[in-house]
């Protein structure tokens, strides 16, 4: 079957994402940053949080809309990060004590978001919201209340005399603590990594194909890109752009390995159940799936991974904030999602990475565009705040609205 | 034995412990103001003056045993009388001198502030008008009341100096002040002398002197013990008729009602703290009503209100009205926008039917993040509002009384005892809570519950489904404008920028705490959950600081309550079924 190319229906579908490609460009004009530092911090952030915005998919399959509670992940990964800088084990060793010990904590926390979430079905994303902001008060009653009162804490820096609790801020960059532990392990400058990566894919592919996994065109489109890609680099040009880049390949890995994975599960057992609990519970329910049961471990899988995901942006920043960094992670993480073309029904790995890309672009940039153009980086702030609720209230406007259309439509048949 | 029997049982145990923790209260308060008492307190007095003048002569302190004769407690009295005597008058004549000063200097800080804003620098959040003493002079009356207190004094010193041979006159006269302020303070009670004698002292108490000493606080257990009784024995009616959460929460305030008297916190003070606080955030609570009513459950978008009703305020504050002028038309402006988002608002809202909670959540949002560039970009000119240096308004602004500070807190209000009484603020949220009761007996409003209750029911019937939601969602957001204005009237300050977005989950949680469900409210359920969700943050913040001091409990307290208050709604909305 032809595909019709529909100009407007693209549009249609895609609105957010062009919207937001439009505004970057706008942004890249009127920002005065060098394409070159814009690249670097994009990497940068792109290390730090694309494992968060992967880390959404599998509820937003099973049906539940963004997991907006991802931010209790994000608590369990500090927890398990203060009692490794309390134990002192620093470097990729804490790091890896730190990921083992956020799986029991994160699961758990899980299987209760979960099993709450069971308990409003429909309203899952406000409910995890609401949760997120619930967890906080308990989270502040731990690090205010417990650590460092009931529990004594002995690591320096960890609590300050004549205030109560734990500190504001935790820092990672003391020997006790993991600043850099995985993206310190092996780091390229960009063009290395673009070669590497090239010929990984078009190795990986042509194994594939022997496989008969694949067809014959697929590897030659991959081939020839990863060659354009190789050949583009070689002009000076476009080589002077990437020349700040410096990739840790280690944290890239974990991301891909993460996009394996969601690849991966979708074609087990689970993954089949997790979608069509997503398209229509009653259906699922008919055909014997435990709709519950199904939910409840792909919320749990979110929440570990977001755990993961916080731990590895803050091995990048180096510290955190005890009582605030995990407040912002679903926020950003679900604009991100949304903005690459995702759905609170449908999401991606590619959805997942462009929106990520897209919407720290938009981040680097805001604050120096909005000094520019009005006088005032607090404006650029302010927007870039904005522009993630907003795209979070638009996409949930769309959503609701072309369900209405769909079962207006179905009526209209019916009759 | 069934549980039924063993709650009976405790419920009785509890009751007859309550009655003997009655017995010995009330036994032992009287006591207070006997013989028995001033002898309880005449013992650890003189310790506390034997430690005292020990501690300025430089000298171990005598044995109370040998040192404690008649003659030392004759002088003892009568300076006491002295004292007690010339303190009154003094304070007396120092209230009246404050009171004729006050409006000075009120208009004196207001002109300090007046300038501090147009130097640029942040009004501290929380002040209080403090009167300059230098120019009191005290009345003859008091002059001579306090020669006559010096009399008193030279003798109990010389009988002192008996006891400490080197506590001669210059060190006598250092140790005055400290002495004074050991033996007497204003509004002192059997408590607070017992408590600052054995401090001071450092004194052994014996069992008498105490069940004197915290007679109170036992007649208070044996009610905490009474009403735990009552649980136990009514806890099935009680949660089945309130529900579980409710139950919690009032059982916490009444936790709290408790824990103020025991740490001996004025509980007037708190509970008309309470009622000014229940004042100021009930318009916004009630705001939820119409919302509720009109099927689209509780309106988190709140801040599209409250943004309108600030920028009424802004202006009140930029064309300089002062008064009730200022006040009702920043009402008249907030209201007038209100009016018109909240119809958009409501277009929006009746294109999403049956999704409204999550969108209503994050349109509000996104308007207050909206309106973070606005505040910064609008061309306000006042330098109230403005940053004198930067670009655009304050954080928080303060009201003085040019604009509407306190002006419903102060109309016609008054006092009993500790507890004031704000007339003004108690009378506007009682008229808005009627005509809000009353537009819900209207042939519209019964139409709208109607929509609220089945939409599909209200078709068949020939009601416009859609413009009774217009309806029920433009008053909601006129409310919320209002609400924001009484609000800020009674805290004293406009909050911009990011302050208004969680005040839509605050209100919304109020109204479920009273017993409101996502689709079922009433007028009372406005008032109760109010007051139990002001009372229990208002109590729990200085209980919370007796306990721990210095801690931010309180804030914690309200997040978790507001939020699980929230959630435990979310949950009972339906979606229990497993498809």
């Amino acid at each position: 079957m032809r595909k019709e190319f529909d100009f407007r229906s693209i549009l249609r579908n895609n609105a957010v994402t062009i919207m937001f490609v439009v505004l970057c460009i706008i942004c890249l004009c009127y920002s005065g940053q060098t394409v070159a530092y814009v690249m670097f911090e994009l990497f940068g952030r792109l290390s730090r949080n694309a494992f968060l915005v992967l880390a959404l998919i599998l509820p937003i399959v099973a049906g539940m809309g963004i997991n907006f509670a991802m931010t209790i992940g994000a608590m369990a990964a500090q927890i398990a990060a203060l009692w490794v800088v309390e134990w002192g084990v620093g470097g990729l060793g804490g790091f890896g004590v730190a990921a083992l010990m956020t799986v029991p904590i994160a699961a758990f926390f899980g299987f209760l978001i979960g099993k709450l979430q069971n308990k409003m079905k429909g309203q899952e994303m406000i409910g995890g919201l609401i949760l997120g902001y619930f967890a906080n008060g308990l989270y502040q009653l731990l690090f205010l209340f417990v650590f460092g009162n009931l529990i004594p804490l002995k690591a320096p820096g960890l609590v300050i005399k004549g205030s109560t609790g734990v500190a504001n801020t935790i820092d990672l960059s003391t020997e006790r603590g993991f600043k850099y532990a995985l993206d310190g392990i092996w780091r390229l400058p960009f063009g290395t990594a673009l070669y590497i990566v090239c010929g990984a894919l078009v190795v990986a592919m042509a194994v594939m194909f022997i496989l008969k996994k694949i067809k014959l065109n697929k590897l030659i489109i991959t081939a020839v890109a990863a060659a354009a890609a190789c050949l583009l680099y070689q002009i000076p040009a476009v080589a002077k752009l990437f020349s700040m880049v410096n990739i840790p390949m280690v944290t890239f890995m974990v991301v891909g390995l993460l996009c394996l994975f969601n690849v991966g599960i979708m074609k087990t057992r689970l993954g089949q159940q997790f979608r069509a609990v997503g398209q229509n519970r009653t259906v699922a329910n008919a055909s014997g799936i435990n709709v519950d049961r199904t939910r409840l471990i792909a919320v749990m899988i979110s929440t570990v991974l977001a755990g993961w995901g916080q731990l590895i942006f803050v091995q990048n920043m180096g510290s955190f904030q005890t009582y605030g960094a995990h407040e912002q992670v679903g926020l950003y993480a679900g604009a991100a999602i949304l903005v690459g073309g995702a759905s609170i029904r449908k999401a991606n790995n590619k959805q997942a990475i462009l929106g990520c890309i897209l919407f720290h672009l938009l981040f680097i940039m805001a604050p120096s565009a909005g000094k520019n153009l009005f006088g005032d980086a607090a404006i650029g702030e302010y927007f870039r705040v904005f522009i993630s609720y907003g795209v979070i209230a638009l996409a949930l406007v769309m959503h609701a609205w072309s369900g209405i259309q769909k079962r207006k439509k179905a009526k209209a048949a019916a009759e | 034995m069934t549980n039924n029997k063993i709650r009976k049982m405790l419920a009785i145990v509890a009751c007859v412990l309550a009655l003997v923790l009655f017995a010995v209260g009330l036994i032992n308060l009287p006591k207070r103001g006997s013989e028995s008492g001033l002898k309880v307190l005449e013992n650890y007095r003189i310790q506390a003056i034997l430690k005292h003048a020990a501690d300025a002569a430089g000298e171990t302190p005598a044995a109370y045993a040998e040192k404690d004769t008649p003659a030392l407690r004759t002088v003892t009295a009568s300076y006491m009388d002295a004292l007690s005597e010339f303190e009154r008058l003094d304070n007396e004549a120092r209230e009246r001198y404050r009171e004729e000063h006050y409006a000075e200097a009120e208009a004196a800080l207001e002109e300090k502030h007046r300038k501090m804003s147009e130097a640029g620098q942040d009004i501290p959040d929380n002040y209080t008008v403090e009167v300059d003493m230098s120019g009191y002079e005290a009345p003859a009356e008091v002059k001579a009341a306090e020669v006559k207190e010096g009399e008193a004094y030279d003798v109990l010193r010389n009988a002192l100096a008996a006891i400490y041979p080197s506590l001669d006159a210059e060190k006598g006269e250092a140790m005055r002040d400290g002495f004074r302020k050991m033996l007497y303070q204003p509004d002192d009670g059997f408590a607070e002398q017992y408590d600052r004698y054995r401090e001071v002292s450092g004194a052994k108490g014996t069992f008498s002197a105490f069940l004197i000493r915290h007679a109170d606080d036992i007649v208070f257990a044996g009610f905490a013990l009474l009403v735990v009784a009552a649980m136990l024995l009514y806890s099935e009616w009680l949660v089945k008729k309130l529900g579980i959460p409710r139950v919690i929460i009032g059982l916490f305030f009444i936790l709290l009602c408790f824990m103020t008297l025991w740490c001996d916190l004025s509980l007037p003070t708190l509970l008309s703290n309470t009622v000014v606080r229940m004042g100021m955030n009930a318009v916004m609570v009630l705001a939820m009503v119409p919302g509720i009513q009109c099927g689209i459950s509780l309106n988190l978008g709140l801040p599209i209100g409250l943004v309108a009703g600030l920028i009424g305020g802004l202006l009140t504050i930029e064309f300089g009205i002062p008064g009730w002028g200022g006040f009702l038309f920043a009402i008249a402006v907030g209201v007038a926008i209100a009016a018109v988002c909240g119809y958009l608002y409501a277009q929006l809202l009746n294109r999403l039917k049956g999704e409204e909670m999550s969108v209503t959540t994050y349109v509000g949002f996104s308007i207050v993040s909206l309106m973070c560039i606005a505040w910064l970009v609008l061309p306000f000119t006042s330098l109230k509002l403005r940053w004198p240096l930067g670009t655009g308004l304050r954080n928080t602004i303060g009201l003085d009384s040019g604009n509407f500070r306190h002006i419903l807190n102060n109309f016609a209000s008054f006092k009993i005892g500790k507890f004031v009484v704000p007339t003004g603020l108690l009378l506007f949220m009682i008229l808005s809570c009627f005509l809000v009761w009353l537009f819900s007996r209207s042939k519209t409003g019964v139409a709208m519950q109607a929509v609220g209750n089945n939409p599909r029911f209200a078709e068949a019937a020939g009601i416009n489904v859609n413009k009774m939601r217009i309806i029920g969602t433009v008053l909601s957001t006129v409310l919320g404008a209002v609400g924001i204005l009484v609000y800020s009237q009674s805290y004293g300050f406009m909050q911009l920028y990011t302050a208004p977005r969680q005040m839509g989950f605050i209100a919304a949680s109020a109204i479920l705490i009273g017993g409101a469900t996502t689709s079922r409210c009433k007028i009372s359920h406005v008032l109760i959950g109010t007051f139990l969700f002001q009372g229990v943050l208002t109590l729990g913040m200085p209980v919370a600081n007796v306990l721990v001091p210095g801690s931010t409990i309180s804030e914690t307290l309200r997040i978790l309550i507001s939020n699980g208050i929230i959630l435990y709604a979310l949950t009972k909305s339906g979606g229990a079924s497993r498809a």
